[in-house]
């Protein structure tokens, strides 16, 4: 009897101490994202709203716009997280090199793009990649191009500046991810591995990947989460153009819900398209990730 | 409140209990501001070099009537007052929303169409025939006026002399000519100074703009339906921008800045854009001289087709929820509606071109400005102004706006323009769903 009691008790305390931060994450987490799925289904434009049933989702099949700002977002995400990911391991492993001088200064540097504002730095891209700007001038200077490169006015140099930036932006951050992940490897491995005679490369691919792969993956989908959502890097270069080259997802988004005619029900409808996509995509990498661990 | 209640989301609780809190914060604050008679009107603009100043100096000339009045005149950009207009009278919250605002032409519909209710229908108080016809047209829903419309758009071609004299032109050479014209003088100035004639951000349709609504023409169809496929004036605006990107006499800009660069460096021959602008031009005194203003070329070949239309332009709004409407309306009618001696003052201050057709025989506007030549450029702007033909903007004009700037790249590249049209077209439909 006392034993329960005492349970009870310690239940009730417990509740009683998380409740705030519940109550907290239910108004403004889990409450905001059940009224999204229900504005999903509603149509009208500013403050006329009606339920609409799946009309939303229909509009969704035949929009071509969503398709081009899908297809923006999947072009960034198959050629800019590779590039990203790989850039981090190589700095990652290059910079874990206890022979290194000045590594300190090198993983600071490295590390700093992540500590800028995303607006700054989007501006500082935008005036360096601009038709005067600093990157046309030295390349002229250099004689490594005749004429100008139309960085920002291109559809295809456009997309080149925005994963330029991305990927100076947030190399660091994964970099980081990888280090810790390094440390924790045992160094008698590559010890072993080096008396064996294995080549350096080798090593890398043999030992290093395989012990960061749970790391890798965490990043990977970090990454795909915060490609599908990209927004302050286009907005502020190329407000997603020219014509529409740049358009990412949630810039269609914010545009259907501030730039045109307000059309809360469908920018809440291509929201969940994101979250859709967000989590197939996940599953995805988990499953190649699971299946690689038990072929191996 | 009550739009909270017509969104169907009232019965919750929260929602009642908040609106009783509000109603209650509400009677208290008016029953203040009854006791103490002194009020500070809230006014947003955005623009520091043009609307900010010349909605001070107005503030400062009703301050001196009536000191019980004062004003805080904020800076918030066009962007950011959308947004906050578009969040808030969608919650159905007026916390923290100025009194006066200011909203672009263009954009006004749509807070008029999806918010009725949520300005203060001016031409009730205002005599709206005081103003040019087509800004009063642009905020005119439902048969109220809810503007007291602001600067206009009304544009010229602004252009170097210098450049042109090189390629052998002279100021006569660009009186009333066509656009086909302009390319030609175009090339020429290309090839012999090597300066490009118009400089044009390829994310944005100011040109396409520009010409089409020289001829009276609009995306829109009355406003409602898409006038895309079968718009001779849009089809023509945009093959004429088509020949221009081909023969090279484009500069390509990227962002605002850029483009304002352009010319103030030095780099374009000419500048077709709304008067407002001129203040950006003027900012070089170096420059002084150099520059003179012709009528816009005309779109040949297209019905209806003149030398004068508009880009741009604003009016000022007062917001139903403010707490000091009367006065709100009231400065705007004592000052903005018939003070004319204050046109004159913004006029040589900020290049601002009123819409208040009295203003035009002021001193101001007789005046000819040595930066541009000696010519009587407030004068002939003032002219322009009241020929601009009418279109009716409509509730979708971001969106077509948006459709257009989609093609604006591919037609530069020498794109098919039917394709184009059709891809506008289809683009514009499926975002007016």
């Amino acid at each position: 009897m006392a034993q329960t009691r005492l349970d009870r008790s310690e239940q009730v305390n417990g509740w009683a101490f998380v409740m705030p931060a519940l109550v907290l994450l239910g108004i403004f987490m889990i409450y905001p994202i059940i009224w999204s799925l229900w504005m999903s289904f509603q149509v009208g434009r500013g403050a006329n709203f009606s339920f609409g049933g799946l009309a939303n989702i229909q509009r969704l099949a035949n929009d071509a716009l969503l398709i081009k700002a899908l297809t923006n977002t999947c072009i960034f995400f198959f050629i800019q997280v590779p590039i990203m990911i790989v850039l981090a391991l190589l700095f990652a492993v290059a910079l874990n090199d206890p022979t290194l001088r000045f590594r300190g200064l090198f993983r600071t540097a490295l590390f700093l793009p992540c500590v800028t504002s995303l607006i700054a730095y989007s501006s500082l891209f935008k005036s360096m990649f601009s038709a005067d700007g600093i990157i046309n001038q030295t390349l002229l200077t250099l004689h490594v191009i005749g004429t100008p490169i139309p960085w920002l006015s291109d559809p295809f140099w456009a997309r080149v500046v925005i994963i330029t930036a991305i990927t100076w932006r947030w190399t660091g951050y994964n970099m980081i991810f990888y280090l810790a992940a390094l440390q924790n490897v045992d160094k008698s491995i590559y010890e072993a591995a080096r008396i064996d005679g294995v080549p350096a490369w080798a090593r890398f691919t043999r030992i290093t990947i395989p012990m960061l792969k749970p790391v890798i993956l965490f990043t990977t989908i970090l990454s795909t989460i915060g490609t599908l959502q990209l927004f302050d890097e286009v907005n502020n270069i190329t407000q997603g153009g020219p014509g529409n080259a740049t358009l990412t997802l949630s810039m269609y988004i914010y545009n259907l819900t501030f730039r045109m005619m307000p059309s809360f029900g469908y920018s809440a409808t291509v929201s969940w398209v994101i979250v859709v996509i967000v989590a197939i995509l996940s599953f995805i990498q988990f499953m190649i990730a699971r299946d690689r661990r038990r072929a191996s | 409140m009550r739009k909270m209640t017509q969104l169907g989301f009232g019965a919750r609780a929260g929602g009642r209990l908040a609106a009783a809190l509000v109603g209650a914060a509400m009677l208290a604050s008016s029953a203040f501001v009854g006791a103490a008679s002194a009020s500070e009107l809230t006014v947003w603009c955005w623009d520091p070099n043009f609307n900010i100043p010349a909605m001070k100096d107005a503030s400062e000339r009703y301050t001196k009537a009536h000191p019980d009045t004062t004003f805080n005149v904020a800076n918030i950009t066009q962007d950011e007052i959308n947004q906050k207009l578009q969040t808030q009278f969608l919650a159905g919250v007026t916390d923290g929303l100025p009194d006066i605002v200011l909203i672009q032409d263009d954009n006004i519909q749509r807070f008029l169409q999806s918010f009725p209710g949520s300005f203060v229908p001016l031409s009730d108080s205002i005599d709206m025939k005081k103003f040019a016809d087509y800004k009063v047209a642009a905020a005119t829903y439902d048969g109220k006026s809810y503007s007291l419309p602001f600067d206009s758009g009304v544009a010229g071609l602004f252009y170097r002399t210098d450049y042109l004299e090189q390629a052998g032109y002279k100021p006569e050479d660009l009186q009333s000519i066509s656009w086909d014209k302009l390319l030609e003088i175009g090339k020429d100035v290309l090839a012999k100074t090597g300066h490009p004639l118009i400089s044009m951000d390829y994310n944005g349709d100011d040109l396409i703009v520009l010409m089409m609504q020289s001829t009276g023409q609009w995306y829109l169809k009355n406003g409602k339906e898409p006038n895309i496929l079968e718009n001779p004036a849009l089809k023509t605006a945009l093959e004429t921008f088509q020949k221009m990107a081909q023969a090279g006499v484009i500069k390509s800009v990227s962002g605002w800045t850029d483009y304002t660069g352009s010319f103030t460096s030095g780099q374009v021959a000419t500048v077709p854009q709304g008067v407002w602008i001129t203040g950006t031009i003027k900012s070089v005194p170096e420059q002084s001289g150099k520059w003179r203003v012709a009528p816009m070329p005309i779109l040949e070949g297209v019905e209806g087709a003149t030398h004068f239309t508009s880009n741009g332009g604003s009016s000022w709004y007062v917001l139903a929820s403010s707490k000091h409407q009367d006065e709100a309306v009231d400065f705007l009618k004592t000052v903005w509606g018939s003070d004319v001696d204050f046109y004159q003052g913004i006029l040589i201050n900020q290049g601002a071109v009123g819409s208040l057709l009295a203003a035009r025989e002021g001193a101001a506007y007789k005046a000819s400005d040595p930066f541009f030549n000696g010519e009587p450029v407030w004068q002939n702007f003032s002219d322009w102004l009241a020929k601009v033909p009418t279109v009716d903007y409509g509730t979708f004009t971001p969106e077509a706006r948006m459709a257009v700037r989609a093609q604006i790249p591919n037609i530069a590249n020498g794109g098919n323009i039917d394709d184009a049209l059709k891809a506008i077209d289809a683009q514009l439909r499926q975002q007016m769903q």
